[in-house]
């Protein structure tokens, strides 16, 4: 028999041992039903069960629950527990509720009374457990019937300390279950609760006040001032006045910390007296930092530095006094060479946000040497994520391309988990700052060639974008990307830009015998049955506009075209432009060639795309570069931003818009394969994919046809998602559904001989209803005759 | 072809290991812990698949044994090998427990060595390998001996040694039957079927021939069309003859035989086998009828009634009856009342537990209880389980009757009528429920 002490209950022990001496899950069963049918037959029976018997059975009945088996019974028999003026039944009663019975009970209105009648009892002991079981249990039910008694035992002056903890902290527990509690009229009295005497109410109150700060700042903008007070006579006192509250020579760290993020949910504040305070207080915590440690203890630093760090980032958020952020910075850059790793961690976080911040920023730069040493020597990959991340805020025009040249450098050595983001940062940065734009374009050869894999298609388009826009560097990236290209293994990536640019300003470097025309092309056709299908296709994009650019070397890229490999290619994109640009290439005359594969128009100026992909990737760590962004350049519509390069981004459409002006805009549609098969053979899907790499409306592309003026008409001003399927189908077959949703479906079909064609549409109701007052409008777009029929 | 053997404790710890082929890792093992000792809900198909790996077990009390392949096998063959082993287990060592497997682990590898080849199973015969592995130490093996074994083991009669000389000869069959039963409340027959098995021991001298005759319907037939006689009793005796649906022979029994003649003839193995082992499921006079009453009197309270007819000769005896009424599982109190034997309520098994000692037959006994219920929150109800029996009645459930059984020596010198038959039939339960 186990021992048992002093108040133990001797039959849930024995149990307990008899269950624990099981040999087999059915002896164990079998010995839980055997109790179990006791327990019932005397909850049933006599019902003269005094408490003790009740505390017992119920604990029993607990702990057969714990073990995994459903009790269905017992409910209420701790319910009467609760009522019972012994510590321990309490206690019993409410583990059980708190554990067992569900918030959708019926015997919660019941508990709920128990809790009420405990909580206005006059017993610190009683209103303690049965705040306790609210915490618990925490329902939205019981925030709302127990609103008021929790904040008036909070607030009200007979109640001791320790209740009054538990209280604001059983009232945070309501509160985030039911965010929609008032506290109305407690509102100032819970705010002044930052004064009380004893520490721990306050550092429960601090809690339960940040939670209510965040729900609504403009309520209790009162306690920006208490919390000032309360932190200064904190900071200010030596570490013996507050006794209980001194952790490791610390004086109430948690409580700093916590005063210290509620007043990171305001802006400065304005009372000069009270900015004045807060400063002090800033700076003693500083000071503080600076002094030798009182003790050698992992505890004292760490308690320190906690409350070390929140300043910082109040002194960030408030981002108001230069020499606060200067000294912050400063501090940091101690920790940056701390061997404490968590602490350089912490210190090249927060020194990310400083980085920001217009006062610091040339602090911040001073610690670039040790910042990069950290990127090449840290062995926890998430420390140098923050190191790049540090790099990639502080970087600005005079040190960018030290810092680009470092992170490109190390991207060679770097962790797989950050390559693309390194990338995407190097991109960005070498774009933002680049001055020269020759160092642009090595810059990104160099990525792309360093960790091809990683680079993303928008900074390969962003890249062409660039070379397009600006005449200076054509020649030059022309001879970089044909020597880059010279390398016996080269990236995909490589050889999508070097034929893309080949392409357009091959010309430039054809002077030199070195790269006349014949050895740019073996050099791109060297490449080319390495390359994915997409990539074989711009190819040949490339070597249509070599027969434009260099008419002489024309027969030995028809000959290429013309293989077989590229005629019956399984790949029909690859197939139709090898024929098409066959077909172009011998019936065209020269004039025509020339205008179709004109050199491409620039861009429209916009906001980078790579910078929208990072955003995509990381939201929350790229906060601080939008803001930058809006420093640098002129803030962008966001939708402009999405259309950037995305082609599937842009075909957001109005679904919602009326079924006449979608059927206006298929007309135009479907114009166009009659336009581009009367100009006889645009190209146009070719066209389509080029469109599509650079994204947005393009003016005249490369076919330069009817056709493809259509289309980019269609991308641009959208279709329904829907629609744009269809219209594909559209491009092989002559008829279909054109549009279709719950009531009405609009079906079109098409017959075209020589110069002439007939389109037919067709209106089914779909609905049980007849149409009344429908009417059609049609903007016939040419000589079509249509006719309309409809039922 | 079984790939490893497995022998675990209740707690799931491994006792035995023997691994036949390199498809089976070390982690099954593991899997097989893991996935259905282990496992959260509790395994009720005896076939477990993990990974691509097919694990059969069986349970003797709080012992796994469990049989791992990687092949598509006879599922059937690896149970089948597996009752073989519990069979060997036992008639070496007794009960198997944990202390004994632990005791006799050397004993079990060498068995698992022997009956299982490349995961083949070999001869599974306990009289036989006991020849070969003994319990006492290495008693070293004259030559003749060794040679003995090897053409013995290897020969046409692997089952029986020559040289076999008994002072009586005595011969033990035992007709052991087993009753499955699903009844509906109003007493509709739902399901039931007959699982037999003869076990024979015998004590002859020589290599006998013995010819075993039984009343079934086939070999009756076919009888009947060669002798008139056969036929003409066949005849009288009204409904003798039974329709077996399958059956399974020991591998003494020389099938061709028994497919030509439609005659069981065999060399027995000396000492305790199985020879045959049959199902039936047409005409099946059951033994015991189970009438349920079951009023539920409100939500606290309820009645039940039950009455058990015995259904045979009144000159028989029943023994170790008893019967099983479950309980809701928010019994409170029951109180029961019955006029032959002894009811008790069994809260551990949620059951009401009536046992009587002897029963005759064409006799009728009753109980009557009452069960008070308590109040729960739960509002599922109760989903009242069968009631189960559980019996022994001297005599075969099936009709099966044993018409002669002959045996020939004609080396040794004595002769049918000198040996002694002891012929017993046994009827038990097996899962025999009545819905209430």
């Amino acid at each position: 028999m186990p021992a048992v002490k002093g108040d133990g209950m001797r039959g849930l022990a024995v149990f307990i041992s008899d269950i624990r001496n099981c040999k087999s899950k059915e002896a164990e069963i079998k010995r839980i039903n055997k109790e179990l049918a006791n327990i019932r037959s005397k909850f049933k029976g006599d019902k003269t069960l005094d408490g003790y018997q009740k505390k017992k059975y119920v604990c029993k009945l607990l702990f057969i629950f714990l073990l995994g088996h459903d009790i269905d019974f017992g409910h209420m028999e701790a319910v009467n527990l609760l009522s019972s003026n012994k510590y321990t039944e309490k206690q019993i009663g409410y583990l059980f509720i708190s554990v067992l019975i569900s918030a959708s009970s019926d015997l919660m209105k019941l508990v709920i009374q128990c809790i009420r009648n405990d909580l206005v009892s006059r017993n610190p002991i009683h209103i303690t457990l049965a705040l306790q079981c609210v915490a618990n249990i925490g329902s939205r039910e019981m925030a709302e019937s127990l609103s008021i008694d929790i904040p008036s035992l909070l607030v009200s002056g007979d109640t001791i300390d320790s209740v009054k903890q538990s209280a604001a902290l059983t009232l945070l527990r309501l509160l985030r279950t039911a965010p929609e509690l008032q506290m109305g009229e407690w509102t100032s009295r819970i705010i002044h609760l930052l004064n009380d005497q004893h520490m721990g109410v306050v550092t429960s109150a601090a809690s339960l006040i940040e939670a209510l700060v965040k729900k609504n700042p403009e309520e209790y903008k009162g306690c920006v001032s208490l919390a000032v007070s309360r932190l200064s006579r904190i900071v200010t006192s030596s570490y013996t006045d507050l006794q209980d509250y001194t952790y490791y020579f610390v004086p109430a760290p948690w409580l700093s910390v916590k005063l210290l993020r509620l007043l990171q949910n305001y802006p400065p504040p304005e009372d000069p007296s009270v900015r004045t305070r807060l400063t002090e207080c800033l700076e003693t915590i500083l000071n503080k930092a600076q002094e030798p440690p009182k003790s050698k203890k992992v505890q004292h630093s760490n308690a320190k530095n906690a409350v070390l760090f929140e300043a910082i980032n109040l002194i960030i958020h408030m981002d108001s006094d230069p020499n606060l952020l200067v000294r912050a910075c400063n501090q940091l850059g101690q920790f940056l060479q701390h061997k404490e790793t968590n602490l350089r961690y912490l210190a090249l976080e927060s020194m990310c946000l400083l980085a920001t911040s217009e006062f610091s920023h040339e602090a911040v730069k001073k610690h670039q040497d040790t910042v990069i040493t950290a990127l090449k020597t840290e062995r926890d990959v998430s420390v140098r994520q923050r190191a790049v991340d540090l790099l990639y805020a502080m970087c600005d025009r005079t040190n960018a391309e030290e810092i680009v040249g470092e992170m490109l450098e190390y991207l060679e050595t770097a962790d797989y988990s950050i390559r693309e983001e390194m990338v995407l940062k190097v991109a960005i940065l070498a774009e933002k700052y680049a001055v020269d734009y020759t160092w642009y374009v090595d810059v990104i050869l160099n990525l792309i060639r360093i960790a091809g894999d990683y680079v993303s298609e928008e900074v390969w388009y962003r890249v062409i974008q660039i070379v397009i826009n600006r005449d200076d560097v054509q020649g030059y990236a022309a001879k970089t990307v044909f020597e880059a290209l010279q390398a016996p293994a080269c990236h995909e990536n490589m050889v999508k830009v070097g034929g893309y640019i080949l392409g357009e300003f091959g010309n430039l470097i054809a002077g030199d015998p070195r790269s006349s025309p014949i050895v740019q092309f073996q050099l791109l056709h060297s490449k080319y049955h390495l390359c994915s299908p997409s990539t074989r296709g711009l190819l040949l994009s490339t070597y249509i506009k070599f027969i434009n650019l260099f008419p002489e070397i024309k027969p030995q890229i028809q000959e290429i075209l013309g293989s077989k490999n590229n005629m019956r290619n399984p790949d029909v994109e690859l197939q139709q432009r090898s024929i098409e640009y066959l077909q172009l290439s011998s019936k065209a005359t020269a004039d025509v060639l020339a205008t179709v594969l004109e050199e491409m128009p620039p861009f429209p100026e916009r906001e980078s795309s790579i910078l929208a992909k990072l955003k995509k990737k990381k939201p929350s760590s790229v906060a601080e570069t939008a803001i930058e962004t809006t420093k640098e350049h002129k803030a962008m519509p966001a939708a402009q931003i999405n259309s950037d390069g995305q082609p599937t981004l842009q075909i957001s459409s109005p679904s919602s818009a009326g079924s006449a002006d979608l059927l206006g805009l298929d007309i135009g549609g479907m114009s166009a394969p009659v336009d581009s098969s009367s100009s006889g053979g645009g190209g146009q899907s070719a066209s389509d994919l080029l469109v599509d790499i650079l994204g947005g409306p393009v003016p005249g592309g490369i076919g330069g046809g009817v056709g493809v003026g259509t289309t980019n008409g269609l991308d641009s001003s959208g279709l329904t998602v829907g629609a744009e399927e269809n219209f594909l189908k559209f491009i092989t077959k002559l008829n279909g559904v054109l549009y279709e949703n719950d009531l009405l479906q609009i079906g079109v079909k098409a017959e075209y001989r020589q110069n002439l064609g007939r389109v037919g549409l067709f209106y089914g109701n779909k609905t049980s209803f007849q149409f009344t007052q429908f009417t059609t409008s049609i903007s016939c777009p040419g000589q079509l005759s249509t006719h309309i029929l409809y039922k | 072809m079984i790939g490893g053997l497995f022998i675990y404790n209740h707690k799931g710890e491994v006792l035995i290991s023997r691994v036949y082929r390199d498809d089976i890792g070390r982690n099954a093992v593991d899997a097989f812990r893991v996935n259905v000792i282990h496992a959260r809900q509790q395994v009720r198909s005896p076939v477990t698949n993990i990974a691509r790996t097919s694990f059969f077990h069986v349970k003797r009390s709080n012992i796994w044994l469990a049989a791992v392949t990687k092949q598509n096998v006879n599922a059937a063959m690896v149970f089948e090998f597996l009752f073989k082993m519990v069979e060997v287990m036992q008639s070496y060592f007794g009960k198997i427990s944990e202390d004994n497997i632990k005791n006799n682990f050397v004993l079990i590898y060498e068995i698992l060595d022997e009956i299982l080849d490349f995961g083949y199973p070999q001869n599974t015969d306990t009289g036989i390998l006991k020849t070969f592995i003994t319990q006492q130490g290495v008693k070293s093996q004259s030559k003749e001996e060794t040679a003995q074994i090897t053409s013995q083991v290897t020969g046409q009669i692997g089952w029986r040694r020559e040289g076999i000389k008994y002072r009586r000869n005595e011969l033990f069959l035992d007709v052991l039957e087993s009753v499955n039963l699903l009844m509906s409340p109003q007493g509709q027959v739902l399901s039931a079927h007959v699982a037999g098995r003869i076990v024979m021991k015998s004590y002859l001298s020589g290599m006998p021939e013995c010819k075993f005759g039984i009343n079934d319907k086939l070999l009756m037939e076919s009888k009947g069309k060669s002798s008139l006689d056969d036929a003409g009793r066949g005849g009288a005796t009204g409904k003798t003859a039974i329709a077996i649906d399958d059956c399974q022979f020991h591998q003494c029994v020389k099938l061709s035989k028994f497919e030509t003649e439609h005659s069981i003839s065999f060399i027995p193995p000396d000492g305790e086998y199985e020879l045959m082992k049959y199902r039936t499921t047409k005409d099946i006079s059951l033994p015991f009828r189970v009438i349920p009453l079951v009023r539920e009197v409100g939500r606290q309270k309820m009645e039940v009634k039950v009455v058990v007819k015995s259904n045979f000769k009144p000159s028989l005896l029943a023994q170790k009856v008893e019967v099983r009424i479950p309980t809701p599982l928010n019994t409170s109190g029951v109180q029961v009342i019955c006029m032959k034997g002894k009811a008790k309520y069994k809260a551990s098994e949620n059951a009401i537990v009536w046992k009587i000692k002897r029963m005759g037959g064409m006799k009728e006994c009753q109980l009557s209880a009452e069960i008070e219920l308590l109040n729960t929150n739960d509002k599922k109800k109760w989903t009242r389980p069968p009631i189960s029996m559980n019996f022994e009645v001297p005599f075969a459930p099936s009709g099966f009757k044993v018409r002669y059984l002959k045996v020939f020596e004609p080396k040794m010198n004595y002769s049918d009528h000198d040996v002694i038959k002891w012929v017993r039939y046994i009827g038990r339960s097996g899962l025999y429920e009545t819905r209430c």
